[in-house]
């Protein structure tokens, strides 16, 4: 199964996990599975639309997937999904 | 609230200073615990904006990746984010806060006439809408 890369601080809302298992045949799969796994973790990177929240960044193994298919994305089973959020600003 | 252990400090003033009048960034990692997030060990980070780096910066996700695999072989987390804001106030600007994320302390270091003046530490929440201050000690 694809492995899903936990940041640090979201360790918490998985149980203690620093990367979860997840069954899927696309990203957005595999995204469903870890939450439905991890339920806490839903609101971390869904917002009530049920949107992946501005700030969450996807990658499959080191490309983002915005430049890939998004969610539609295929894994492979050796895959690694990284979960990086989106940080900026200035003054 | 959030604790920085004085070497950690000490890096992070200290890369704020060398990229001024440019804005500086990084990650802080440590641990948490009862609500308290101590800062064990500063991280600096390339500003990856590719403009004018006086008034904004951008992290590098590829970066973050390896920042990330650094805080788990240390058993840390990242537990927060730094930036300087050259030649104005420690304050979460409106751009701060819209690309800002809910996961982290943001810790903001005024650094006027290319000297450290004075920092703040905020929490934005999950909609990026508001970012109150959190009780900051270094």
């Amino acid at each position: 199964m694809p492995k899903i890369l936990i940041p640090t601080p979201l360790r918490q809302f998985a149980g203690g996990s620093d990367a979860v298992e997840a069954a899927g045949a696309t990203i957005g799969e595999c995204l469903e599975a870890l939450t439905a796994q991890h339920p806490d973790l839903r609101r971390n990177l869904y917002n009530d639309e049920g949107k992946l929240r501005s700030f969450v960044n996807i990658y499959l193994n080191d490309e983002d997937i915005r430049y890939l298919s998004k969610t539609g994305t295929a894994v492979k089973d050796s895959d690694t999904i990284s979960i990086v959020p989106s940080i900026a600003g200035g003054r | 609230m959030i604790r920085i252990d004085k070497p950690a400090w000490d890096i992070m003033v200290e890369h704020a200073r060398a990229c001024y009048p440019r804005e500086c960034c990084g990650a802080m990692l440590g641990k948490e615990a009862d609500g308290v997030r101590t800062v064990h060990a500063a991280r600096p980070m390339r500003n990856a904006f590719e403009g004018a780096q006086e008034d904004t910066y951008v992290l590098d996700p590829q970066e973050q990746l390896a920042v990330e695999k650094e805080a788990r072989a240390q058993g840390l987390s990242v537990v927060g984010i730094f930036h300087s804001h050259p030649d104005c106030d420690a304050y979460f600007s409106k751009r701060d806060l819209e690309n800002s994320c809910p996961w982290y302390s943001f810790v903001v270091l005024s650094v006027k006439n290319g000297e450290f003046d004075h920092a703040n530490s905020f929490l934005p929440n999950f909609d990026q809408t508001e970012a109150p201050k959190e009780p900051l000690e270094y």
